[in-house]
């Protein structure tokens, strides 16, 4: 990926570091049920971009002319909360427990993503790599439940025998 | 022996180029109701299953581990456990017993518990549950965009098409992966020229096709398979928790994704461990609940012709759909790679979840020529599309497609090869000629198609790639060419991803991307004269196909 795209994305996630005010998990606490749904039509006010615009503020000719970044196209880990609050009100709590780790996985870059993506793969990482990798989570992002899993996977793949080098 | 005529006749039928094979457990050629499956068990202790269809927490492998703690529900795991399977399969069926009363029994059943269920059933009543169970109260469909050739033009002429005749969701693949972004971002383009609202993926490796996500050339993801034993899960390269963390990822983008699976996957790579085909995909389908993901893709899929070949093989992919959606699940309900030479098994197939309707009856209708399917074929392809508009209007089914004018659907096609040809032109890709959109247009498949300079393509694609390139730069050229409607379209389908509506359980978009998905349009039925009936309006469209008579012109 080039400069300009890196840098965009960092842009993004000193935003969404700047709205949420802290790096703790930010849990949805507004009531927000069905009847709420879908945000993009019925609860416009509590989705924001991440560096704080409204949906309505991201209009098309902005984004023809440049003036809106296109790294404003995308979700927040506020708005993933609203969504979980959402889907256990219509009882779906493996989904919403999936939007609250993807929450906070908004402050991740890509790269970086797709790189724990890869060395959670089997025989990919030892037990050390994974619990390192499950404390930057927790400790440069607040990923705590993120964190929590991938200490639970390290556990399953010793067990199993599935870390680097059991092959 | 003297043979009988009659039985020449027969030898030399379709049917009979099909492969058959006798059950066979201990390879796990068994469809259902396996001799060695499982006796369905829970054992709780100190808020944790300690015993899981026979086997202790200590014998666990990963599956059972992560569906024990992630998905079951340890609160109401021994009531519904404790319940005969009989009385449960009646409850599904029962009209008077809601869907969400039944729904709360899925996550109280072990996989084994959920098999012996839906063995009660014959497939009339798994229809019946299917219609009762399914997630979103619309049906929609899904197919299939791709070609021998990955050629640009001819993608977006066919996703063009595709869209206007009614399919919700938009998938390719390629036939070399390093066309992978360019087939992406043609089917893109021509699917939002056909109409707006379509949502469109690139099946290709995982994180791939992540990376084609975030960059904002798919709208969604569906080929994230599972599978229901460690060692084919393993074998797949993933595991429940790397899997899970992609699933994340994804959401973390705003992008919607659906795991795959499907019978006869684990039997097919040699490690069933004895099990039948059913038993193994219950439990690829409570490791996807357990992952939080929306929604699956299974109906068998790519190992169809293994649960094909065996008896009670098309009812076990009727069951594994109607157990993803006893899980509230999203369903892509197959009827995808090609199974049969018959013309009758094929459509019988097709029945099953087009009778009752799914969330997308089809996982891949083939929107081209069988030849040109890069998924190794579809059920059903470009020359049924007739059939299918029958059907509908024959049986009054809303099976999402409806008819269309071959005039409207010259100029939709050309209108979309031609906003490719702007887009590939403003990303400095290798030009699209005039000749080409001219054979996209009027084609039927890529035999009709001039042939690309593939290494030429290569060379634009990976430099398009290195420059950074993503969706805003295709919503700038389309709307710098004058395609002014196909890049808002383009632009309002990636501003979809900061309000992550379509998330949630069977989301589509219609043309207005108005989100509809099973929190706003949830499966209501609850008997005759309940739930999704076909509304008048689209029904005087379903039964208006082009090759109808009108009483008024006869006898002028």
């Amino acid at each position: 990926m080039d400069k300009e795209l890196v840098e965009s994305i960092v842009r993004d996630v000193l935003g969404n570091l700047e709205n949420q005010g802290s790096s703790a998990p930010q849990k949805s606490g507004n009531g927000l049920t069905a009847k709420d749904y879908p945000m993009g039509e019925k609860s416009k006010d509590k989705v924001k971009t991440p560096s704080g615009h409204t949906l309505d503020d991201i209009e098309f000719k902005k984004i023809i002319s440049g003036e809106t970044s296109g790294s404003e196209l995308r979700i927040t880990a506020e708005t993933l909360n609203h969504q979980a609050e959402i889907a256990r009100s219509v009882d779906r709590e493996q989904f919403a427990k999936n939007l609250e780790r993807a929450a906070e996985l908004t402050k991740v870059g890509d790269e970086r993503i797709l790189e724990i993506y890869n060395a959670l793969r089997p025989y990919r990482s030892t037990k050390q790599d994974m619990l390192d990798i499950a404390d930057e989570l927790e400790n440069e992002y607040g990923a705590v439940i993120n964190a929590e899993f991938i200490r639970e996977a390290a556990h399953v793949y010793e067990k199993r025998k599935r870390l680097k080098g059991d092959r | 022996m003297k043979r009988s005529k009659r039985f020449e006749i027969l030898d030399e039928r379709p049917v009979h180029q099909d492969g058959f094979i006798k059950e066979w457990p201990e390879a796990g050629l068994i469809a259902m109701e396996g001799p060695e499956d499982p006796r369905p068990s829970v054992k709780i202790e100190n808020g944790k299953i300690v015993e899981l269809d026979g086997k202790k927490r200590e014998d666990f492998d990963m599956l059972d581990q992560f569906i024990a703690d992630h998905t079951l529900d340890i609160d109401i795991i021994e009531d519904v456990m404790a319940q005969d399977s009989r009385e449960l399969a009646h409850k599904i069926v029962d009209v008077n017993v809601s869907r969400d009363a039944v729904k709360r029994l899925g996550l109280g059943m072990t996989p084994a518990k959920v098999v012996e269920v839906v063995g009660h059933m014959n497939v009339v009543e798994m229809m019946f549950a299917v219609q009762k169970m399914r997630a979103r109260k619309t049906p929609s469909n899904q197919c299939h965009v791709t070609n021998v050739k990955d050629h640009p033009a001819l993608l977006a002429a066919d996703a063009a098409e595709a869209a206007m005749r009614g399919f919700d969701e938009l998938e390719t693949t390629v036939g070399i992966v390093r066309y992978a972004a360019s087939n992406a971002i043609s089917i893109m383009v021509g699917g939002q020229t056909g109409r707006g609202g379509v949502l469109t993926q690139c099946a290709v490796e995982e994180a791939m096709e992540l990376e084609m996500g975030m960059r904002g050339f798919t709208a969604y993801a569906e080929t994230v398979s599972v599978y229901g034993t460690e060692q084919v899960f393993v074998d797949g390269d993933d595991t429940p928790w790397s899997k899970s963390f992609l699933a994340s990822g994804y959401a973390s983008r705003g992008l919607k994704m659906r795991y795959t699976s499907g019978t006869g996957s684990e039997a097919e790579m040699g490690f069933a461990d004895g099990k039948s085909m059913l038993y193994l995909e219950a439990r690829c389908l409570y490791m996807t609940k357990g992952a939080g993901v929306q929604g699956i893709q299974n109906g068998s899929i790519s190992c169809v012709g293994v649960p094909g070949a065996v008896p009670s093989g098309v009812r076990a992919m009727l069951a594994e759909n109607l157990i993803a959606m006893l899980l509230d699940l999203e369903c892509a309900s197959g009827n995808d790679q090609t199974f049969t030479h018959s013309r009758t098994r094929r459509t019988a197939r097709m029945l099953m979840q087009f009778l009752p309707g799914t969330d997308f009856i089809f996982s891949g209708y083939s929107a081209v020529p069988n030849y040109d399917n890069m998924f190794a074929g579809s059920t059903h392809d470009v020359d049924d599309y007739d059939d299918y508009l029958t059907l509908q209007r024959d049986l009054k089914v809303n099976g999402g497609l409806v008819p269309v004018e071959e005039e409207d659907v010259i100029k939709i096609r050309n209108k979309g090869a031609k906003a490719l040809q702007a887009v590939f032109k403003e990303l400095g890709m290798p030009d699209i000629t005039d000749e080409e959109v001219e054979a996209a247009t009027y084609a039927h498949g890529s035999k009709d198609m001039p042939d690309r300079d593939v290494r030429e393509d290569f060379r634009g694609i990976e430099d398009m790639l290195n420059r950074g390139t993503t969706g805003v730069a295709i919503v700038q050229a389309l709307e710098k060419n004058g395609f002014e409607d196909v890049a808002e379209n383009f632009f309002n389908l990636l501003k979809q991803r900061i309000a992550g509506d379509y998330l949630h359980t069977s989301a589509i978009f219609d043309e207005n991307f108005h989100c509809i998905s099973a929190v706003n349009d949830q499966n209501d039925y609850a008997g005759p004269g309940t739930g999704y009936r076909v509304p008048d309006e689209l029904w005087e469209e379903l039964k208006d196909i082009r090759f109808a008579r009108d009483p008024e012109d006869i006898g002028e």
